[in-house]
């Protein structure tokens, strides 16, 4: 026969391996539902279909592209071989200009268009961020 | 027995991790643009400094001279340490200078060149520094010696005596 | 020139005395009385620090370019204020800055040690010089701050503005001293495990150091959240920034160890977890460092990315943990005998459920932060991992964890029962009773909200009413727990209530929403020292008749070129109003953002009263010895 405390041993044992199991699985499962991905405007252009999900969307912001009124800005990021138009309406960053590298996160409309949710540009002239950088060394 | 196990699947893991950290060191995330050395240089047109003309990097560089591409602008301090040096060089006649003015102002940029001097033969405007990207420059000062439409020698900085001399005698 | 001379050849005669110091202790380990020699030469490895550092001061003072870091990171038009944060606002000063503090502590630590036995302090000793050896041969190999440059430059590139802050110029040496705080707890810790020598005295002893370190890591903390939100504009505190997560981390297995000695303090229990809980919280402070220095991560903290450096720290590192894995399993000895079992129901218990709870909390984090980059690694597909992974994972938890939390610190040790149910349950349903009230008009996710905000609610009442009956018996940990409990319940309420709208305005513009109506009056132009101060002045007039003014700032910097936004907060004791303005290239609108966010001040001063439970911790064990 076992004593209680070898049963109190195995409860808790098995309570804290179920926990475990339980945790990894929640975190994987959100991660999965939570991951945004990026991609480049030639990435976009070649999609079969147009995913429901979040994307970031990294390229150079075209030349004498922006263009603003009191509600939204809208502009086009480009990766020097296919381009998308992005319209946003929230906080722009200060570095965020023409010529610049820039990060877009939003939802697609379709290949051409991005609603953009979230821009993203860096406080460091030389930066620019990983995912454009090897966006445009691809080209 | 068991702690044995735990020992060897937890180093397991760490070296693991070390690993993948390892190879994550190697793409970095500071944007470094290829070094196009003895590449061709690219093609471009730019805006000639004070006038609408535009010029194409075809009709600008002839293969068979040799040239000097200096990015400079105004408010860069840097560049006017280097300043003298390239008024210096302007002298010498087997050099072309060619200035790319980048991300300045207009009269910011004429001020500087009445008080210091102009030393270059052709001065492009890069008002938003996307040529400078397409150079591969990190930033001003930088200066690009170009032969047979190919860069041979690229100086990332302020240039210096020492520079100067390389110049001299690769350009002979 | 000359101090940068005098700060590079005392760095490597601190070296040397490190290595001294090293030599010394293990042929002092068999004697019986410590050598006063190994004191002399933590002095002089101090001193030799302060030296190299105070000549780093100099240089950045007098703006000596012709030091690459000072050429690299400071202008002369720079006020004299910021030249000197300028020291430790980049990578090879604030190195220096973690080798004073280092050197510092180890210092500390052997003058109050004296009732510790000797073979415990060499040993800590010796652990805490392979820390610092290996910190100053980074510095000197791969970081050098006193880097000559010649021809000297006439003028510097200037330290970034975003970091010219008063703020964020005690940022960094407060969190450092958290961090380094944690390496004297990791070599105490290794000591003790290999001498066997885990006990109750040792437990009060390695409490005062976790307390101090738990104390600046928090504050560092919240410096940092409190810069991020009035410097970065982007209208609110956290954003779970890898770089934040990097901080996080420690934090939480620190706090996690705080509890775990408590109870080791009462009864020879939950070693392991200690021992475990120390390592972890040194290895996330490093590999923070390690992180956000090597460039892996990227982030608002732009540090000069260097591979090599990130190489150096990674190899390092990883020794490190691979000699505290090899120290635990071989040394560390489960004490069967005084394995003695608890009731469930009893504080160990309680304490034991915060630990899972901190664990579960750090594993979401750890994989939050890192998973992108393991994916990059290994699939080369880029991605991110925003806020709403850590909402969804975390705030469920929440729940259980404030309720573990409000009835813990109320149970006995080892067995115990409750009391007073009627009055608990009574609580409850009072918390119940008042969020609900709070939420009756929001309809968004109401049943989350209520029970969230019920639990923080409970927490808050019963951490009052212990405030009270405990007549201050344990008063620092009652109002570290009523802080805690303040600060869920201003973040809920912060998040549930904030309200912004985001618009694009022309000068003399108005704009009109629910009622409110803003007019963008002028633009006002002005030059500084160092910037073009661009300031715009809005009128905001509310519909119940009342008016505001703000006046959000451009800085357009000329050394770096850099634009940052100044936000106009106007604080009052329940929200805050919040405009900022930013500027987009060649355009006449400019886009501004306006926000009213509740209880932001709450937010702030619960983290305070936090800290505050922390530094009586700390003080009260003192005057009892």
């Amino acid at each position: 026969m076992y004593g209680r405390k070898v049963k109190l041993r195995f409860f808790f044992v098995v309570l804290i391996i179920t926990t475990l199991i339980l945790s990894v699985f929640l975190i994987l499962k959100s991660l999965e539902e939570n991951v945004v991905y990026f991609q480049s405007p030639t990435e976009i252009k070649e999609l079969t279909d147009i995913s429901k999900k979040k994307i970031r969307v990294g390229g150079m912001v075209k030349n004498s592209s922006v263009s603003i009124n009191s509600k939204e800005i809208s502009f086009v990021i480009t990766d020097f071989k296919n381009e998308i138009n992005v319209t946003y309406s929230g906080l722009v960053p200060n570095l965020f200009s023409e010529g610049k590298g820039v990060v877009a996160e939003g939802y697609l409309n379709d290949k051409n268009f991005l609603t953009a949710s979230k821009i993203l540009a860096k406080h460091d002239e030389n930066y620019m961020p990983p995912e454009v950088k090897s966006a445009l060394e691809e080209k | 027995m068991r702690s044995k196990f735990f020992l060897f699947i937890i180093i397991l893991i760490f070296i693991i991790i070390f690993l993948i950290f390892y190879k994550g060191l190697t793409n970095y995330s500071i944007y470094t643009p290829k070094i196009n050395i003895e590449n061709d240089i690219p093609v471009f047109s730019a805006n000639i400094f004070d006038s609408d003309l535009q010029v194409s990097s075809k009709e600008l560089f002839d293969p068979k001279k040799s040239y000097l591409l200096n990015i400079w602008s105004s408010w860069c301090v840097p560049c006017r340490d280097e300043h003298a040096l390239l008024m210096d060089l302007s002298k010498d006649e087997k050099v072309n200078l060619i200035g790319l003015n980048y991300k300045d102002r207009l009269n910011n940029a004429k001020n500087y060149l009445n008080e210091l001097g102009n030393p270059y033969s052709k001065i492009l405007v890069d008002e938003t520094g996307t040529i400078a990207i397409e150079w591969g420059a990190f930033g001003v000062p930088e200066t690009f010696l170009i032969y047979e439409n190919k860069v041979i020698k690229k100086y990332i900085g302020p240039l210096n005596q020492q520079f100067l001399i390389e110049i001299k005698s690769l350009i002979k | 020139m000359l101090s940068s001379t005098i700060g590079y050849y005392s760095l490597i005669l601190g070296l040397c005395s490190s290595i001294i110091i090293f030599y010394f202790s293990i042929i002092n380990y068999q004697d019986k009385i410590l050598d006063i020699k190994i004191f002399y030469f933590t002095f002089f490895q101090l001193f030799f620090v302060i030296i190299s550092f105070l000549s780093l001061v100099l240089s950045f003072i007098y703006s000596d370019f012709s030091n690459e870091t000072v050429f690299n990171n400071s202008h002369t038009t720079k006020p004299l204020f910021y030249k000197i944060s300028g020291t430790w606002g980049n990578h090879e000063g604030s190195l220096l800055l973690w080798q004073l503090v280092l050197t510092l502590f180890i210092f500390i630590f052997l003058f109050k040690s004296n009732n510790q036995s000797k073979q415990y302090r060499i040993l800590t000793l010796l652990f805490q010089e392979i820390i610092i050896i290996g910190f100053f041969i980074f510095i000197i190999k791969t970081s050098n701050p006193f880097n000559y440059i010649f021809p000297i430059p006439k003028q510097g590139l200037g330290l970034n503005p975003i970091l010219q802050d008063p703020l964020l110029a005690i940022h960094p040496p407060i969190l450092y001293v958290g961090y380094v705080g944690s390496s004297i707890i990791f070599s105490s810790v290794l000591a003790a495990t290999i001498l066997n020598i885990i006990s109750r005295d040792w437990a009060s002893h390695l409490k005062k150091w976790i307390l101090v370190t738990w104390f600046f890591l928090s504050l560092g903390i919240l410096f940092g959240s409190i810069w991020a939100y009035y410097e970065l504009g982007w209208g609110g505190f956290w954003f779970w920034d890898p770089v934040e997560n990097v901080s996080l981390m420690p934090w939480l297995t620190l706090t996690a160890l705080l509890h775990c000695v408590l109870v080791l303090e009462k009864k020879i229990v939950l070693t392991s977890w200690v021992v475990i809980l120390s390592i972890m919280t040194f290895t996330l402070s490093m590999c923070g460092t390690f992180l956000v220095r090597s460039g892996i991560l990227n982030s608002v903290h732009s540090f000069a990315n260097d591979p090599e450096r990130g190489l150096y720290i990674l190899i390092f590192l990883f020794s490190l943990i691979f000699l505290s894995i090899f120290i635990f399993f071989f040394f560390h000895k489960q004490n069967i005998k005084n394995y003695s079992s608890f009731f469930w129901l009893s504080k160990e218990t309680s304490i034991l459920i915060n630990n899972w709870f901190m664990m579960y909390f750090l594993s979401v984090v750890l994989i939050g932060t890192i998973y992108p980059i393991f994916l990059e690694v290994i699939s080369s597909q880029k991605i991110s991992v925003g806020p709403p992974f850590y909402h969804k994972l975390i705030i469920p938890f929440l729940f259980p964890f404030l309720l573990a939390m409000a009835i813990g610190p109320n149970l006995k040790w080892i067995k115990s029962n409750l009391e007073n149910k009627v009055n608990l349950i009574l609580f409850f349903v009072l918390s119940i009773f008042v969020s609900s009230f709070i939420l009756k008009n929001s309809d968004q996710k109401f049943l989350i909200n209520t029970f969230l905000l019920s639990s923080a609610f409970y927490l808050f009442f019963i951490s009052i009413r212990d405030l009270f009956t405990k007549k201050l018996k344990n008063f620092s940990q009652n109002i570290a727990h009523f802080g805690f409990s303040l600060l869920i319940l201003s973040i809920l309420l912060n998040n549930i209530f904030s309200t912004e709208i985001i618009f694009n305005l022309k000068e003399s513009e108005s704009f009109e929403y629910n009622g409110n109506k803003i007019i963008f009056n002028e633009i006002i132009q002005n030059n500084q020292k160092n910037y073009v101060s661009i300031i715009g002045n809005f009128t905001i007039e509310n519909f119940d008749g009342k008016i505001d003014n703000f006046k959000p700032e451009l800085r357009i910097y000329n050394q770096p070129n850099i634009v940052t936004s100044e936000a106009d907060i106007k604080t009052s004791f329940l929200s805050d109003k919040f405009m900022v303005m930013n500027l987009v290239q060649n355009q006449e609108y400019f886009n501004v953002r306006y926000q009213v966010k509740p209880f932001m001040i709450w937010i702030w001063s619960s983290v305070v009263l936090i800290c505050l439970g922390a530094l009586i911790g700390f003080f009260k064990k003192k005057n009892e010895k």
